[in-house]
């Protein structure tokens, strides 16, 4: 082959796709997917749905700016929803931390108090929702109690799943240069655990919103729930959707905040 | 060699740094089947400067004793005294330890590990940094203060954990099998470099081993212990000066010394093998 020869081919690339590396290629075949869904649903919607149950995302796009976001007893409301969901998930990751740590912390807390945390976490929480009522009322503590419930479980069981098998020699070596219990859980266990906690974290976040979201739908006089329930029976879907999107993106970015923060902790295994 | 004086002789008349009386170690219950005595009633005497092997066969106590000398835990019986203080738990400020693997804290860097070491051991923040310098130059690793441990190889892991025990500046440090994660040239190097580095500084080592080249090497005295329950079957003496040069390995004194332990402990380790059968057969 001679040099010219090959030049040609590298020279002349213009299909799209070929000049592409490896990871553009990922990247736009996801959002081709996307994109191809939201069109997909848009036809559906349109011209073979039902509009009173389908509202294509053109309609609802409309709806957030036209409907949604312009209402300021709607934005309080998601405004609300918001401070719920991160109120219960601090308090769920606190609770959860010291609650996981203390179990896990020995073989006896383990094999006492671990199976009591199962037990708990078997029992599907909706059915306790009418005494959190009871017991909290129907305003914002009530969504924030029941999105804690939900919340902390995973976070519990995660770190005292993460604290298992923790390096003896770690823990001995610490011990032998002076480390305090608190120096333990904070240089030993909590860096040991990271990963696990981490995804304790997530599915605890995902959990919490769920739980705050429940008691919007069943318990609320002008919160999301009520919203969400409002457009649902009178059949309007487009403001609904876009409901629903607004709370989509705040699990998002809540999530997001999560990988963040797990990226900043493990640093150390790349 | 004239003008150093022989260890032993300065030793000998130095003051007791760590002192064991009779001490034992009991794991299980007692008078139940499966109750193992670990250590059974030893006494023995470190002098301050001194550099002491435990050598025996796998599962005599060796480690146990080293563990309830620094406060690790508590022994069933029997008293250890460092300096005039008996151990009641661990002593950060006069006992350090180098582990077996490498200990550093895979998520910490080299020098995050040494500040974390500092930290709890309480010494002040203004000498962290030059502490950690000095120490990581007298083994050559001072390059690598910012890598995280995996990023290092084992033997240069094990300098780096070597390191942090002397960083500590304790009086006493204990090894427990420092190196025997590591292959045969690379521990006759580190060896080396400890018998310098001690020759500087001075400190008090008990060290567990069960490589009999590396206690004829190190020590001034090697303590052989039985197999289990571990007990001090006899007591060899090595005289000679310190820094140790790799020649010394090829003296006749050296291979003399080697053999007069090995056959000490060559019983011990057809008993200890005979016993890890033992208890197989009775899982079995």
């Amino acid at each position: 082959m001679t040099v010219a020869a090959a030049r040609v081919p590298a020279a002349s690339t213009p299909s799209f796709i070929g000049g592409m590396s490896r990871r553009a290629k990922v990247i736009w075949t996801r959002r081709l997917v996307l994109l191809g869904l939201v069109v997909a649903f848009e036809i559906y919607a349109r011209f073979i749905g039902n509009p009173r149950l389908f509202s294509p995302p053109s309609a609802i796009v409309y709806a957030l700016f036209d409907e949604i976001l312009v209402d300021p007893r709607i934005r309080g409301a998601i405004y609300q929803a918001f401070t719920e969901v991160l109120v219960a998930y601090v308090m769920a990751i606190i609770i959860g931390l010291v609650v996981g740590l203390s179990v896990g912390w020995s073989n006896f807390g383990r094999r006492s108090f671990y199976p009591i945390v199962i037990l708990l976490y078997a029992i599907p929480q909706v059915i306790l929702l009418p005494l959190f009522v009871l017991t909290f009322g129907i305003g914002p503590a009530c969504k924030i109690a029941f999105g804690v419930s939900h919340g902390i479980f995973p976070i519990i069981v995660n770190v005292v799943a993460g604290m298992r098998n923790v390096n003896a020699l770690y823990l001995r070596s610490a011990s032998s240069m002076g480390a305090s219990n608190f120096d333990l859980a904070r240089h030993v266990y909590f860096p040991h655990m990271v990963p696990s906690l981490f995804a304790g974290l997530r599915l605890g976040m995902t959990l919490t919103l769920l739980g705050v979201i429940l008691a919007e739908l069943y318990v609320s006089t002008g919160g999301i729930g009520y919203w969400t329930k409002l457009y649902a029976e009178t059949f309007d879907p487009a403001p609904l959707f876009a409901l629903i999107a607004v709370l989509a993106v705040m699990a998002i970015l809540l999530n997001e905040l999560v990988r963040i923060a797990e990226r900043r902790f493990t640093r150390w295994r790349n | 060699m004239s003008e150093s004086t022989p260890f032993r002789a300065a030793a000998a008349g130095r003051p007791v740094a760590i002192s064991i009386r009779n001490v034992s170690q009991r794991f299980g219950d007692a008078g139940s089947p499966n109750e193992v005595v670990a250590v059974d009633d030893m006494s023995l005497d470190v002098r301050r400067g001194e550099f002491v092997c435990l050598l025996g066969p796998s599962g005599c106590g060796k480690s146990t004793l080293l563990n309830i000398v620094g406060g690790l835990f508590p022994a069933t019986d029997g008293v250890v005294m460092v300096g005039d203080k008996p151990v009641k738990g661990p002593l950060p400020r006069d006992i350090s330890f180098v582990f077996q693997e490498s200990t550093l804290f895979p998520w910490y860097t080299i020098r995050e590990n040494f500040d974390v070491a500092f930290k709890f051991q309480n010494v002040a923040k203004s000498e962290w940094a030059s502490r950690t310098k000095q120490a990581l130059e007298a083994v050559n690793m001072g390059a690598f203060i910012d890598h995280y441990p995996n990023q290092l190889s084992v033997g240069m892991r094990q300098r780096v954990n070597l390191a942090r025990g002397i960083a500590l500046g304790t009086d006493i440090i204990l090894m427990d099998e420092p190196f025997a994660a590591l292959d045969e040239q690379t521990r006759m190097v580190l060896g080396e470099d400890l018998s310098e580095l001690l020759a500087k500084t001075g400190k008090t080592i008990v060290f567990v081993t069960h490589s009999l080249a590396e206690a004829v090497f190190l020590s001034d005295r090697i303590f052989v212990m039985t197999a289990r329950p571990g007990r001090i079957k006899s007591i060899i003496e090595v005289d000679e000066p310190h820094p140790r040069s790799p020649d010394f390995m090829l003296t006749p004194k050296f291979s003399e010394l080697r053999n007069q332990a090995y056959a000490l402990l060559r019983d011990e380790v057809r008993q200890a093998i005979a016993l890890a059968r033992e208890a197989e057969a009775a899982h079995a």
